[in-house]
């Protein structure tokens, strides 16, 4: 059909012989930068934790390095204080947030409560308030003093006072924030169970409840206990709720004791290496359990045809479930707003009695004005902002590449990028943070007090779901479209450019969107690698709590969440059915914010 | 422009884990064969016997353990020489099983691609596209998205770009598998006359006999990994060369037995009722080998008429009419065969006696082992 063609492929005959070392290079490459990003960081950790020179002002040094110094750490009585509150918090935590995410699971799988639909949805938002926010929220409404829902239990002359400063308080803001986690894994359970399981047992003679105990159960359990784990690992990282209302009682957790650790003069960065190897040993421990029961899971209840559960008819009960869900939203996220709105713009949050309440020459926007003045605030935006763009454009240039390595190549060690990349997962975001504290804090001009290496931190914290979600999108990418364009003269590099990468689009952008959006309220890590210079919105945020302005604070707390919100929705809008068959999945977005508290 | 394709002895080698450990398993097992200048080879098989990797490695997709592939005198995969040209160095065509057109793309642009990749620009681009589209009977469509066609259209796209720059061969990879049936038919003859019309030589690829049959100037038939006969249909059909090429024909009849004597290309088979059966027998087996006797239900005839060797008495078992065509089970020879015949009347009832006539050039003889 054509003699050009013909005649110019005569001309690039020349018979190419693979280049055997393109590929070993090209893992080399990759495994040098996770080296540099995750186990360059972590050893350094580990050797923080064993060693007792300052990095600041000794530099590095293995000379004394000892198990001891590690063990000396393990035996001080305020680290296992710390150890035990966190275990603690945890586990009350993850407590009600198995009673509340099963009871939740249940209303919206297998009843006929109305509005389930919208109740399921609305459950889920409390996955997307950070959680420095979420305890601002409860110290206004909750503090024992002043507490918004004091002075009305005071004005309506009931004796009793809530708490939010203790134990209980913390235990209750982690199970009323992460139980959506645990709805996520049971619901999924749940609706995917065949009814003829339980069927079957009815008709052999066992009573409703005799059933649910007998075979509903035991058949969700892996569930359960996988939405568990998953959920304790993520309070145990989390910074900001026992910050903020742990602190006013003296109750520190393994995360608030690290930070001060490295916030006293001097400060004890080996001893809060120490107390970070212990909370990535203890995360670890716990992921690796979850990933085995998720794994290992020995009952399918997934029968591969479709059933539609047949929703139990509760008769008049049925309010009362609605109730139930209606309690629940009000407390998790009405309650906190109207908190955050009215802290945000009185002018004092003493309120005598319920009319001034409504006094509207009480309200102004005179904290905003106030927030805004400090330049402090417009410039920790700007960097938030630029970390998020950096961020989000390696850490998805660099999941793309790692994704389509490990889905699409035969590059040797790939299976040793594949398990390097899943590391991050057991560490949680303070550690990470610690851990870039020790690699780049003892190397004069180097990284440390740039935006980079808080960016940097965020790759390498959020890894192994960016790259998880563009492996899927790359799976849905049939071989042969590849193979095709292979056959038709082009070689890997332009057929990535000219076909996978068209197609795989709407996945790569929804995993940017969704890097930038966590990089913009990471905390942990940001709490230990930002300078004057870098200041973050989710680090000023803390340093206008401390400083001991609640107005602010619940004005910025407004701004950020006014921000996240336009960002989520952002994602949502580009990654909604029918922007193409590779946009990344609806259920991926959420896990990547839960996975960073 | 087409070019002649040798196979050499190629080996494709995996490993495979078994309840043992790791275990070496030839997915393509000493296989050699040469398609001339023009000519169009069927490589037919069932699921997992070879073809589809033999294929792959022809385009380069796959690294093949040991053997050579020469394309017109150039070999192009020796890797015991150290030569592995990647695909797209190869210029060849193929057509994929699953399509593989560019969603994201048009229809022009699909074509367009390849020319692209060989600095083929402007006018002589389009020109190329344009003839290729007119081949295939899809101008009129070149400015639409290919996800707006149907499957039969994405085939007739895919096969346009992989002819357009004229590649030295065309390869198929069951490019009418994921079509329904009667698309099916209408393609396999128009894939037929469209390559014959551009004169490419082709290897396809597939486990549809009659496919096979329509398409291919030489079928070669494979099982595990090994090519057990390249031959015109013709001869596949009428003298397969073993018993699971004569089963792969559609000879769903076998009769256990042992050679008493032979003459020439023909023998004698004594089957378990002392019965002596006339049957065409290979060139190596001795008398005294213990052999299979295969034929296809239509070769068996039902009361035939006229003097004739291999005539058996036997019983009608059972009578499956289907509607243009009746299968009987018949007991002769003490075993149970398949007898078709064609028509809407069905000849013969059940639980009567019949002689069976099974013509000696038909039953074809194999030896037990192997």
């Amino acid at each position: 059909m054509v003699d050009a063609g013909a005649a110019s492929l005569a001309a690039s005959d020349k018979v190419g012989v693979t280049r055997a070392w393109v590929p070993w290079a090209w893992s080399g490459f990759l495994i040098a930068v996770l080296a540099f990003l995750v186990l360059y960081p972590t050893s350094m950790l580990l050797i923080g934790a064993l060693t007792t020179t300052n990095p600041v002002v000794e530099g590095y040094s293995l000379s004394d390095i000892s198990i001891g110094n590690f063990l000396a750490v393990v035996m001080n009585p305020n680290v296992a204080a710390a150890l035990g509150n966190a275990l603690l918090a945890c586990a009350g935590g993850t407590a009600v947030a198995v009673a509340i995410g099963l009871a939740f699971a249940w209303v919206v799988v297998r009843t006929n409560t109305p509005c389930k639909g919208l109740i399921a949805s609305a459950g889920m938002l409390p996955l997307f308030v950070p959680p420095l926010v979420a305890g601002v929220a409860w110290s206004i409404l909750g503090s024992p003093k002043t507490g918004l829902l004091n002075l009305l239990l005071n004005k309506a002359g009931i004796p009793f006072r809530f708490d939010l400063y203790s134990m209980s308080g913390i235990i209750f803001v982690f199970g009323i924030y992460y139980a959506p986690y645990v709805y996520m894994f049971t619901a999924a359970a749940l609706r995917n169970m065949d009814p003829a399981l339980e069927d079957a047992a009815e008709i052999s003679g066992a009573s409703a409840t005799r059933t649910m105990a007998t075979v509903t159960f035991p058949l969700i359990m892996p569930a359960i206990l996988s939405g568990m784990l998953l959920s304790f690992v993520v309070m145990l990282g989390i910074y900001g709720i026992p910050a903020v209302l742990g602190a006013p009682a003296n109750i520190s957790v393994l995360t608030t004791y690290i930070f001060a650790l490295t916030a006293w003069s001097p400060p004890r960065y080996n001893t809060a290496a120490a107390v970070a190897v212990i909370l990535m040993i203890v995360t670890g421990v716990l992921v690796y359990l979850q990933q085995k029961i998720v794994s290992g899971r020995s009952y399918t209840t997934v029968a591969g045809k479709a059933f539609r559960p047949r929703p139990l008819n509760l008769g008049k009960w049925r309010f009362m479930t609605l109730g139930l869900a209606i309690l629940y939203l009000f407390v998790v996220v009405v309650l906190p707003t109207i908190a955050l709105f009215i802290a945000a713009f009185r002018k004092f949050l003493f309120i005598k009695d319920i009319p001034a309440l409504f006094e509207t020459k009480q309200y102004g926007w005179q904290h905003f004005i106030k927030m805004f003045d400090n330049p402090l605030t417009i410039a920790s935006i700007i960097n938030s902002i630029k970390v998020g763009i950096i961020t989000a454009i390696v850490g998805g240039l660099l999941s793309f590449a790692i994704g389509y390595t490990i889905t699409r190549t035969r590059a040797p060690g790939r299976r040793m990028i594949d398990v390097i990349t899943t590391i991050p997962v057991a560490i949680p975001g303070l550690v990470i943070g610690v851990a870039y504290l020790w690699a780049w804090i003892g190397l004069p001009g180097g990284l440390y007090g740039t935006l980079w290496i808080l960016a940097l931190a965020f790759v390498a914290r959020f890894i192994p779901d960016t790259v998880k979600a563009l492996s899927t999108s790359l799976l849905q990418i049939h071989r042969e479209l590849e193979e095709a364009a292979w056959i038709c003269g082009r070689g890997t590099l332009s057929t990535i450019a000219s076909i996978v990468l068209p197609l795989a689009r709407p996945g790569v952008v929804a995993a940017m969107t969704l890097l930038f959006i966590l990089s913009m309220r990471e905390l942990g890590s940001s709490l230990f690698l930002y300078s004057s210079g870098t200041m973050v919105m989710a680090v000023q945020l803390l340093g206008y709590y401390e400083g001991g302005n609640i107005g602010i604070t619940a004005a910025f707390s407004l701004v950020q969440m006014v921000l996240l919100g336009v960002l989520i929705s952002f994602t949502n809008w580009l990654s909604r059915p029918g922007r193409g068959s590779a946009a990344i999945k609806p259920d991926t977005a959420p896990t990547g914010v839960v996975r960073s508290g | 422009m087409s070019s002649e394709l040798r196979v050499e002895q190629l080996r494709k080698v995996f490993t495979t884990t078994t309840a043992q450990g790791p275990a070496l398993k030839a997915a393509v097992d000493d296989v050699s064969f040469t398609i001339a200048a023009g000519e169009i080879v069927v490589l037919l098989g069932p699921s997992g016997c070879g073809k589809t990797t033999t294929l792959r490695c022809v385009a380069g997709l796959e690294h093949p353990t040991s053997g050579k592939i020469v394309i017109g005198g150039t070999v192009y995969t020796d890797p015991q020489g150290g030569v592995l040209v990647p695909p797209r160095n190869r210029n060849l065509g193929m057509v994929f099983q699953s399509y593989a057109v560019w969603p994201h793309m048009t229809v022009r642009q699909n074509v367009a691609y390849p020319l692209k990749s060989r600095g083929v620009k402007g006018a002589a681009q389009d020109k190329a596209v344009k003839e290729a589209l007119d081949l295939v009977e899809l101008s009129t469509y070149a400015d639409r998205p290919v996800t707006q066609l149907s499957g039969g259209q994405m085939q007739r796209v895919a096969l346009a770009r992989s002819m357009v720059y004229q590649p030295q061969i065309l390869l198929l990879d069951e490019p009418l598998s994921n079509l329904d049936a009667q698309l099916r038919l209408r393609l396999r003859d128009d894939l037929r006359r469209i390559i014959k019309r551009v004169g490419l030589t082709a290897l396809y690829v597939t486990h549809d006999q009659t496919e096979a049959v329509v398409l291919g100037d030489r079928i070669g038939v494979m099982r595990d990994g090994k090519l057990l006969q390249l031959d015109t249909p013709s001869a596949i059909y009428n003298e397969p060369a073993d018993l699971f090429v004569a089963g792969f024909t559609g000879a769903t009849n076998v009769i256990e037995g042992r050679l008493v004597s032979r003459d020439g290309a023909f023998g004698v088979v004594a089957v378990a009722s002392g019965e002596h059966v006339n049957a065409r027998v290979g060139g190596t087996v001795a008398p005294g080998t213990a052999v299979r006797v295969a034929l296809r239900p239509d070769n068996v005839v039902l009361n035939p008429v006229g003097p004739g060797v291999n005539r058996f008495l036997g019983g009608v078992s059972t009578r499956h009419y289907q509607g243009t065509q009746t299968v009987y089970q018949v007991s002769v020879l003490g075993a149970e065969i398949e007898a078709l015949e064609v028509g809407s009347a069905a000849r013969h009832d059940e639980n009567t006696q019949v002689t069976v006539g099974l013509p000696p050039e038909a039953c074809w003889a194999y030896p037990v082992a192997g």
